[in-house]
């Protein structure tokens, strides 16, 4: 630490984190050392789900490089098939490291492990057999992982179970803590400023808490909302923990009640009967400033509003709350009354970047439309202008909508926005005809063009980026020492058509979610009392689609080809000292059945990437992440590579092969002298397992 | 042992021998050439299946197969890539073991087949004479192609 002068220490968050012990994860990197250690490679930690509190996925490591990535060899594997009663595909888990152990979520009933970090060996399981009380859960296997809390002397491991329990383990044994809780445990459905049922309640959680100081704050996700059965379920309230004894210390309404702030943007009291308006992504926080960070979502309704008319705070915003008392300090709405989906989906990224000759405390925030909001962390006020733009109103009955909603001036969007005739599959002048013939049964138009009622011939509109966005939950990372952040996104556009309901017993709303001539679905109930009451009938169905209607709705492909135009999934570098985009990379081996397509045959088409939810890792010099999906390579193999790019150029430096996709976000350590890479991967016919690779010879 | 006996134990022997010839001829010919290119599932195996996934499935993969926020599509190009040069007894397997999410393991194997087939018709892949049998050994040699392989 001596060495380091001033101007380096203003040029550097991650340093000015470290020095003045701002956010934890500074002390998780680059600082974890032994002070007065000589050796050469000191080991390192990985104490929060994304590297730090500031979420910044990033390691100054450097042994695994440019210049021997292809050289990456399996460490060891853990596979996670004895875990729970079945195998589990969907590994979403980011392990911490700490003092050479591995701590995650693993295995369709959510167990919690300690692996030996060295080899991958199982040192203890903490399991929870919740019964009825997890089958009914909305967010169901392994989830994202873990989070850790220390005073010094304890350590603590805790997570939230599938039934939405909170439990806090010593980290040395799996054993609960018994001064936490009840037996280590606290029942999140219990003191939650609502009574719900214990068992069927639509309320869980799939991402780490946040533990910052000696709280632990826990948000709340729920059943998808494209056809809610009710809106009277649940209403996700975040909550603070005192991490020694899990005494709830503060609770913030993401869905405000009558007198607090926010309860006027809804119109005629909505909030009153308003529920869901979950925080489900991870948070950020600075100690320093008091701050967390929780990014909102929706209440009720993903794509249909007419219970939840006005702005209605908290939806699609960042709300930053006092740590210790859980009040709100500032929030920014991102989308006014949403009607695409488009909750704040991961951690914002807090960065200390140059701006107007002075170092601002700022923070970037990856969202499911492509922006990244750039904020003054402190007050929320962006840090380039973001502008009230007149958006197209839709023609759904009794919807509201916002007459403006706000366009970031900087950085560009990083991803497709909105549809566009240029946007469409342009392979070949035929395909590209086909898919200006195909888009005419459906509406398109730039970005925040509202969902319309489908019909035939105009099935929907064509939402890009789609439901999934964008970017989604494993957010973005980011490089403290050039200000730059790096997203992945994928370009996979969505039918947003509104239909009607007549079925009170489907959904309470007269319009919901879907496509004309296919009757909407109940979704999962988790227990919820059907509100009634207030059901208003709809406008007759729409008639069944006609032969000449064009081809079969919701299928947004031209030869079995995607409708719109490559990349289908990249990384963008967004330089935060300018606000622009560095570079862009095509992230994913061509599909298989783009290779192979007969329409396409003779063409040299550049890799198109692919469509996923992926997080990168950034290190001293690369950018480090796997593909979201399988292909079949040269030798007849089915896999995925874990690529690595020069984070300054964008460059493809390396690439290692993995069995399947990348399932959950890699993290890096460094333990006896070896740089180790972690990856969770899984999918299709490849159950779950964590890989770590490492470089060849004796660890 | 006696000369009849040993003729019945060659005569056994060479059922037995017939009956591998023959199995590996049935074997060989299911193997080899089936693929979900081929007319693997009947057409009113795919419309009960139809009916087993809006009840079962199209909640949270959506009424067209498109996925929504929380689930996967289980049509087009993601689909597709995903499973490309696995086996319909691979995604039986899959679907068998863990869906639906809030009660895994409770569709019998002939509502999976026939959600199954269905899937395929979604993506495409004709119908034939013969329906996908209930049960993952049945059908491992059936291997999912994303692209009608030429010829």
């Amino acid at each position: 630490m001596k060495g380091i002068s001033r101007r380096r220490l203003l040029a550097s968050t991650a340093s000015t984190f470290v020095l003045s012990g701002l956010v934890g994860g500074g002390r998780a990197i680059g600082a974890t050392a032994p002070s007065g250690t000589t050796t050469p490679h000191p080991d390192t930690e990985w104490r929060y789900y994304a590297a730090d509190q500031a979420n910044t996925r990033y390691s100054p490591l450097d042994q695994i490089n440019a210049a021997n990535f292809n050289d990456l060899e399996v460490a060891w594997t853990f596979k996670t098939d004895a875990l729970g009663a079945r195998k589990e595909y969907q590994f979403e888990s980011t392990p911490l490291l700490i003092k050479g152990r591995l701590f995650t979520t693993a295995g369709p009933r959510r167990d919690c492990i300690a692996l030996d970090a060295a080899t991958g060996e199982l040192l203890w399981m903490h399991r929870l057999d919740e019964g009825a009380r997890a089958l009914n859960s909305p967010r169901q296997l392994s989830g994202h992982g873990v989070s850790y809390w220390t005073d010094g002397t304890k350590e603590r491991i805790l997570y939230v179970t599938t039934g939405y329990q909170l439990v806090s383990l010593d980290a040395a044994t799996g054993q609960p803590d018994p001064e936490f809780g009840t037996n280590g445990i606290v029942d999140l459905k219990r003191d939650f400023d609502q009574e719900i049922d214990l068992v069927d309640s639509d309320v869980a959680l799939h991402s780490t808490p946040m533990v910052v100081k000696d709280v632990v704050v826990v948000g709340a996700a729920h059943a998808a909302g494209d056809v809610p059965v009710t809106r009277h379920t649940v209403r996700g309230y975040v909550r603070g923990f005192d991490a020694r004894t899990g005494r709830r210390k503060w609770i913030f309404h993401t869905i405000p009640l009558k007198g607090e702030y926010g309860y006027d943007t809804w119109l005629d009291g909505d909030a009153d009967k308003a529920t869901n308006g979950g925080a489900w992504a991870q948070m950020s926080a600075d100690e320093e400033l008091g701050l967390v960070y929780i990014p909102v979502e929706l209440p009720t309704g993903d794509e249909t509003g007419m219970y939840r008319r006005g702005d209605a705070l908290f939806g699609e915003s960042l709300v930053a709350v006092d740590i210790e008392t859980g009040r709100r300090r500032w929030h920014y709405q991102m989308v006014h009354h949403g009607l695409w989906d488009r909750d704040v989906p991961c951690a914002p990224i807090l960065c200390d970047i140059p701006h107007n000759g002075r170092i601002v405390k700022a923070l970037a925030q990856p969202t499911k439309q492509a922006y990244l909001y750039v904020l003054d962390r402190t007050n929320g006020k962006p840090i380039w202008p973001i502008v009230e733009r007149k958006v197209e109103k839709g023609d759904v009955p009794g919807e509201w909508y916002s007459p403006t909603q706000p366009v970031p001036s900087k950085p560009p969007a990083y991803d497709v926005q909105g549809v566009a005739i240029d946007d469409l599959i342009d392979f070949t002048p035929e395909l590209r005809a086909q898919a200006v013939e195909f888009v005419k049964n459906y509406k398109i138009g730039p970005l925040f063009t509202p969902p319309v009622i489908s019909k035939p011939g105009r099935w929907g509109t064509i939402s890009a980026p789609g439901v999934q966005g964008g970017t989604n939950w494993p957010g973005g990372s980011y490089d403290p020492e050039t200000h730059v952040v790096y997203v992945y996104s994928k370009t996979q556009p969505s039918l947003m058509g509104i239909v009607g309901n007549a079925d009170p017993e489907v959904t309470e709303s007269p319009f919901v979610h879907g496509v004309a001539g296919v009757t909407p679905r109940k979704m999962p109930l988790m227990g919820a009392e059907s509100g009634g009451g207030d059901f208003r009938p709809p406008p007759p169905p729409p008639p069944r689609p006609g032969q000449k209607a064009g081809p079969p709705p919701g299928f947004l492909t031209v030869q079995g080809l995607p409708l719109l135009k490559p990349p289908y999934g990249r990384i963008t570098a967004i330089d935060l000292t300018k606000g622009d985009i560095a570079w862009q990379a095509a992230h994913g081996e061509t599909p298989d059945n783009i290779r192979n397509h007969p329409a396409l045959k003779g063409l040299k088409i550049p890799r198109t990437g692919r469509p996923g939810n992926l997080g990168p890792l950034t290190t001293k010099t690369l950018v480090i992440c796997g593909e979201a999906g399988f292909y079949t390579n040269e030798y007849g193999v089915r896999g995925a590579m874990l690529r690595a790019y020069d984070k300054a150029t964008g460059m493809e430096k390396g690439a290692v092969y993995m069995p399947a996709p990348q399932s959950g976000s890699p993290m890096t350590y460094m333990l006896k002298g070896k740089q180790y890479l972690v990856v969770a991967i899984g999918g299709g016919n490849y159950s779950a397992e964590l890989v770590a690779y490492r470089l060849p010879g004796k660890a | 042992m006696s000369e009849r006996s040993k003729t019945h134990v060659r005569g056994v022997a060479a059922l037995g021998t017939a009956l591998l010839v023959l199995g590996g001829a049935i074997v060989h010919a299911q193997t080899s050439d089936r693929t979900v290119w081929t007319g693997v599932y009947t057409s009113d195996q795919a419309e009960r299946g139809k009916a087993a996934y809006a009840e079962q499935c199209a909640a949270c993969h959506g009424p067209t197969l498109a996925g929504i926020d929380v689930a996967p599509p289980l049509t087009g190009s993601a689909f597709l890539n995903n499973w490309n040069n696995t086996s319909a007894g691979d995604l039986f397997e899959r679907i068998h073991t863990t869906m639906p999410q809030n009660n895994p393991g409770s569709l019998s194997g002939k509502t999976v087949s026939d959600i199954e087939a269905y899937m395929f018709q979604a993506n495409g892949f004709p119908a034939g004479q013969t329906a996908l049998p209930p049960s993952q050994p049945m059908m491992a040699g059936i291997k999912i192609l994303a692209t009608k392989p030429a010829g």
